[in-house]
């Protein structure tokens, strides 16, 4: 059952100062699940210094580009002036090309989802791997399926991926007989077109 | 002394599945590897994001043969929590019992192949016919004897009755009768304590800080276990003894995933003796309506914690479908397994975790 500390908000708080929102969500049978979006992406390692030492264990990380709602004016992009602090991520636009990682921690039992947003043009967040070890396979995962770059990476490398194939696959449309590398012949189409009598 | 690259895979005769390990020798001592993955991937995320809510979960059943059960279960359960639904009693003690089902025939599969490859080979055909008795019950139960269909949003899709039941019970007392003299063969015997005792030692300390799970972590001193950490189904009303062992070696895991099959069997029991009488599904007649939203669910699958994360947009497709195997993260192990470990030993190691490749490339 939860054995989430009384004071996670406010340790949260201080580890963003950038700011970030909590809400929590009950999983049933006494487990929960709680979503942490960081308003700065720059706060995420001071975060993920926090659940370390909460003992907290990375499950796993997802990364994603969400998809614009449905009724939302077409998106119109930020200009930031020179000098100013960067525009905060949770201020940008959800127009179809922002990333989305999202880190699952589990916390004996409850986990703690910390989110960020990147802007399209600048997907960079830094590696998690010098306090997780185990950050290294998702993050290469995540890397060559998105356009997304992780600074200080210690082995950026494919993992599942093969090298000739081009980077982030999940950002393309790829044709299903591409994906299960099948080649198609025309026959089936030839004989489509001789029982129309010649008409396509 | 001299120092060799040997490669081990991506194709060997000891591993189950395509995995290539590149391994640094000095003499007969590993003194480094390196893992390229990738000859099993078949982009089933992406697939899974162009079918339904509902074909999804016939994919993703097929993402594993041996875990088959946990896929589509936890990502029911991710999809129960968006919609808010909660399972009748009957269907999550169902779940409990195909669940356990799962886990008897997958740890044996595990445990036949490690005498396998000790040469042990009257233990592991001894082995493998005991766990017949248990692919026995699944073509019984649910007409398949890897993929049971068991899973539905909001229930299940089977139903025991007293004959069934009566069968299962019986199968069981098969397994117990069987499963003594297996224990005390692995726990006690010269050969198999030679070849395993001390050998791919996995330290407590580093199994935190890799992260690993299910019986490799348990196997290294870590008491977590899925069923009673995040409980699911029924398993907050049963009595689950999480099975540890304090040596992190080959023999160890071993030992976990035997003592396991003996708490899987009597899960079964419990959860038959206490089967409820309500329906077993929440929509017993329709696909419910899915509403936008995101889950994070987990479950103990037979090599440790599963963990699905689901988005949905409001549709009938999800807008993402993440998940990630246990096997994922002790792969990892592997490296510190290895190290300064024999050649002869390296199958054995790598067979400690039981590796599923198919599972962790997707």
């Amino acid at each position: 059952m939860s054995t989430l500390p009384d004071d996670l908000e406010g340790r949260l708080r201080t580890a963003a100062p950038g700011g970030m929102t909590l809400t929590s969500r009950p999983a049933g049978k006494g487990v929960t699940t709680l979503w942490c979006t960081l308003a700065d992406p720059r706060d995420l390692r001071q975060v993920a210094a926090l659940v370390k030492a909460l003992h907290g264990r990375l499950s796993t990380i997802t990364a994603l580009q969400p998809k614009p709602p449905k009724d939302a004016p077409p998106a119109v992009p930020e200009v930031a002036e020179a000098g100013a602090s960067p525009t905060a991520p949770t201020a940008l636009a959800i127009d179809g090309k922002v990333h989305e990682i999202a880190y699952h921690f589990d916390l004996d039992g409850d986990t703690l989802t910390v989110i960020v947003l990147l802007p399209s043009e600048k997907a960079e967040i830094e590696s998690l791997a010098p306090l997780f070890r185990n950050a290294e396979w998702p993050e290469r995962e995540f890397m060559e399926t998105y356009a997304i770059r992780v600074l200080g990476h210690p082995n950026p490398q494919r993992l599942f991926v093969d090298e000739s194939i081009d980077p982030a696959v999940l950002e393309r449309l790829i044709p299903f007989s591409v994906l299960a590398n099948a080649a198609t012949t025309k026959s089936l189409w030839e004989r489509i077109i001789s029982r129309k009598g010649g008409k396509a | 002394m001299n120092t060799y690259t040997i490669p081990v895979g991506p194709l060997h005769v000891a591993l189950e599945e395509p995995m290539y390990f590149k391994v640094e020798l000095n003499g007969e001592t590993v003194s480094s590897v390196e893992i390229t993955a990738g000859h099993l991937h078949r982009g089933v995320e992406y697939l899974a994001v162009k079918r339904t809510l509902f074909q999804d979960i016939t994919l993703l059943e097929r993402l594993c043969s041996l875990c088959s059960n946990s896929h589509p279960e936890v990502y029911c359960m991710s999809l129960e929590q968006i919609a808010g639904v909660t399972l009748p009693a009957r269907a999550e003690y169902l779940r409990v019992i195909v669940d356990e089902i799962k886990r008897v025939a997958s740890h044996l599969f595990n445990l036949a192949i490690m005498v396998h490859l000790i040469g042990f080979d009257s233990l592991f055909m001894h082995v493998m016919e005991t766990r017949e008795i248990m692919q026995d019950v699944k073509e019984t139960l649910f007409g398949n004897r890897m993929d049971p269909a068991a899973n539905c949003i909001g229930g299940v899709r089977y139903d025991l009755d007293a004959d069934r039941i009566a069968f299962l019970t019986a199968q069981l007392d098969r397994m117990d009768a069987a499963l003594g003299e297996i224990v005390d063969l692995y726990g006690n015997n010269h050969s198999v304590r030679l070849r395993t005792r001390g050998v791919g030692v996995l330290s407590k300390a580093d199994a935190i800080d890799l992260g690993v799970v299910g019986p490799v972590a348990r196997a290294s001193g870590v008491d977590y276990d899925v069923r009673i950490k995040a409980p699911y189904a029924a398993y907050d009303k049963l009595d689950v003894t999480v099975q540890t062992e304090a040596d992190g070696d080959v023999w160890s895991r071993a030992m976990v995933r035997l003592k396991e099959v003996g708490t899987a069997i009597g899960l079964i029991r419990q959860a038959v003796k206490a089967l409820p009488d309500t329906p077993i599904a929440f929509f017993p007649h329709e696909r419910p309506s899915i509403p936008a939203g995101e889950a994070i669910a987990k479950c103990e699958a037979p090599r440790g914690e599963l963990i699905y994360y689901v988005r949905t947009d409001g549709s009938n497709k999800p807008e993402r479908v993440k998940w990630r195997v246990p096997s994922l993260l002790n792969f990892e192990a592997l490296k510190v397994m290895l190290l300064g470990a024999k050649v002869a030993d390296i199958a054995l190691i790598v067979n400690s975790i039981d590796p599923c490749i198919g599972c962790t490339e997707r």
